[in-house]
This record gives structure tokens, sequence and C-alpha cells, in this order.
């Protein structure tokens, strides 16, 4: 499941229907990848997830396996040290579209500007 | 002595799903025994199926027994539908579902993935009647499995999620409706800004809009989502095929005309979720295909 390739240049290969089956699709799975690789991103180390035979996918999974790894790896770092292999068109779309969503993320939300913004947009639909 | 709610026949326009909404005020505000009556009813989409069944279990949770009185249902088309696709056979009747054009009806009280996304690709999918790829199938499964997400994961039901779907040949198209009996979108979304006092002042169609906006979540475990609607808006609207989501007052209809969110004079606790797929395979596309 977990393959050291090389002790020397530390590279881990996670392979993902091996792990979690064919359906990546749940925040739970999600934590699992993420626990699973979290450590080794910190320290550097090159993480590789093989996607083959791996068929659906939602956004709850990548929000827990990848979009939650952005809390503490900068996301040009997390672009160079992890490698996604074989993720087929719609996987690297949701994928994409999480790094994008948690890169953007704010942990501290501002609700009373959350709530002056939908005011706005309702005084305006009102008019 | 049981309530006894009369069931119109139902279809999926807007007043369809008010008659279904005054049903559910009807039986909240009675917390006793209930008995549906199918003796006025010559058609009943699959919204309407999904909303009865989870209503039952509803009353039943709240210490109510229902009964569906089959001998009622005296339409022969109303009755094989509801066989074919199993809700008679869940609510007391001795017959077994069997494979038609029916989607089956389904019940589940908690998150049950594999057992979902099978249904999804099987029985909704996996029939034939949509002439996808693979790879296009599941690429809608993905989609569709962030309604259940969702609703497992903010509306706080009690009851679970409940689902049915149908093929109508004759406009060729393929529907899933699914169900849940929680707080509903807009209620949430003010909860979630409650620390703001103008938070109540906020409309449904407001606050549905704001939760159908990308990267908007209502989640406070720091950790970034808001994404699931998003992407089931953008697949729906590339194929043209039509998403409606009624939740509490609000509702939202999304199709190749765009978005419009409104609210609503009748009201219930939960969120209805009705998606109509058009079974042309040449409206579906992915990028690579």
């Amino acid at each position: 499941m977990i393959q050291r390739l090389n002790e020397e240049i530390k590279h881990m290969k996670l392979t993902i229907k091996d792990m979690i089956g064919p359906r990546c699709i749940i925040k739970e799975d999600g934590q699992r990848v993420y626990d699973a690789i979290h450590d080794a991103l910190i320290r550097r180390e090159t993480v590789v997830l093989d996607f083959t035979g791996v068929s659906q996918f939602a956004s709850p999974f990548f929000n827990f396996a990848i979009g939650q790894l952005l809390k503490d790896i900068k996301e040009a770092n997390l672009r160079s040290l992890l490698q996604i292999e074989n993720l087929n068109e719609t996987g690297t779309m949701v994928v994409e579209r999480v790094i994008e969503n948690a890169a953007k993320y704010h942990g501290d939300k501002d609700y009373r500007k959350i709530v002056d913004d939908i005011l706005e947009q309702q005084a305006k639909e009102s008019e | 002595m049981a309530q006894v709610i009369q069931v119109p026949t139902l279809n999926d326009t807007a007043y369809d799903f008010e008659r279904l909404f005054a049903i559910w005020s009807q039986v909240n505000s009675y917390s006793e025994d209930v008995r549906f009556d199918f003796s006025h009813c010559d058609f009943l989409r699959p919204n309407a199926v999904a909303f009865l069944g989870g209503l039952a279990r509803l009353i039943g949770w709240r210490f109510g027994s229902v009964e569906f009185d089959w001998g009622t249902c005296t339409n022969s088309a109303v009755m094989a539908n509801l066989c074919q696709n199993g809700f008679a056979g869940t609510f007391g009747h001795s017959t077994s579902a069997w494979t038609g054009n029916s989607i089956p009806y389904r019940e589940d009280e908690i998150q049950n993935m594999d057992g979902i996304t099978d249904y999804l690709t099987e029985s909704w999918l996996g029939r034939k009647w949509v002439h996808v790829s693979p790879l296009l199938r599941d690429a809608i499964v993905g989609h569709m499995w962030e309604i259940y997400s969702n609703a497992f994961e903010h509306s706080g039901s009690e009851i679970g999620v409940f689902s049915c779907g149908q093929h109508f040949r004759r406009n060729n198209e393929l529907i899933l409706s699914v169900v849940d009996f929680g707080q509903g979108i807009p209620a949430k979304v003010r909860n979630f800004l409650s620390s703001d006092p103008r938070a109540e002042q906020l409309t449904a169609a407001s606050c549905l809009r704001w939760a159908f906006q990308s990267g908007n979540s209502t989640c406070t475990d720091d950790i970034a989502r808001g994404l699931g609607l998003d992407l089931l808006r953008k697949f729906i609207r590339l194929n043209q095929g039509k998403l409606e989501v009624y939740s509490n007052n609000g509702y939202v209809i999304i199709d190749k005309n765009g978005d419009r969110y409104e609210n609503r004079g009748i009201s219930f606790e939960g969120t209805l979720v009705y998606i109509t797929l058009r079974c042309d395979e040449n409206l579906y596309s992915l990028k690579g295909e």
C-alpha cells in the first residue's frame, strides 16, 4: 500500500485503489490519505498518489485529502512535492478546483461582511 | 383515530410541490397517527414518492403511526408504479419490486457510500436508457454524490435521505429526486451567520444564492469546502439538464437559461433536490470525449 521507493531520496508512493478503493468521494477516505502523506510532505519528501483503477470522484474526498494540506504547505511547494498520477479527467477537474478553493480560503470568517454582501445583493434584487 | 391525508395527483410543477409541502404542513402540526388515502391520486412523480416515504418515516420517528391505505389506490397505473419501484412493498403491500421504467425508491438512514453509488451507477444510469461512456457515467455519479454528501453532512436530518427516480420514455428524461427532512439550507445559513443579528433578515432566496456560490460553506472546521453545489450546477448547465432545489421557502432552478432564486409562499423543513437529465447522448460531454 505505502511503498518507500528510495529511503535515500525519501519518496513515498500510495496506490489509492489499494488503500481506498475505486471510489474517492467521502471525506473520511480523504482524511485517511491526508493522515498518510501530511508528515512526509512537511518533511519536504516527495509523495506520489497513483489513482490507477479509481473511477469515481467527488469534492469531499479531495477537500480532506489534499485541500487541507494547504493549511500548512504553500501551494507552490505542494505542487512540486505532491505528484498525482493516472487521475482521470473528472478527478483532475475536481482536484484542481479543490486546490484553487483551498488556496484562497481564509479560516477566520468575517460573518458581518458575509451578511453585508448578502443584504446588498438582496437589496439589488428588490429594486 | 388516524388523521386521513388525501394524496392528490402529484406531478412536478410548482403547484404540485406546493401541494406536497402542504401535506407536510398538515402532518407536521399533527403528531399522532396518519393514514394516506390514494382515492384521488391519478399520477405520482418520483419527487412525490420520495417525499411521501420520508414523511412517513418522519411521522414514525415522532412516534406516530403511518398507514398507506393500498385499498384506496384504485388507479392501476399508480399502483403498478408504486409496486414496481418498491415503495408499496416498503410500506406494507405484499408485492416485491421489479425492473421497469421505475428507478427504485430508496431510504438511507446513514451515509451508505457503496449502496448509494451502486444505486446511481446501476439502477439510475446503468439501465441502457442513457448511452454514456463509463467515464461520463462515473462523472455523473460523482456529481450526484455531492447532493447526498450535502444532505448527510449539512442537513442534520434525523431520519436520513430518501430517493426515487424514473425514466420517462415519452420525454426521454431521466429524473432523480433526493429529499431530506433536516433544517433546510436557508435555516442553516442563517444559523451559521447568527452572530450578526441581521442574519434573520436574510431571505431564503438570498441564502440559497450564497450557498450555491463556489467556496461558500457553513462548516466551521477550518477546511475549505463549498464546491459541491457549484460543480453540480456547472455540470447540469453544460449538459442542458435541470436542477431544482426546494429548501424551506426558498427555491432555485438551474438550467440552460441560468440560475433563478425565488422565495415561495409555502415552506417545509428540509430540502428536496429534483434533477432532470435528458437522455440524448449528444448533450453529454466531457472535454476529452
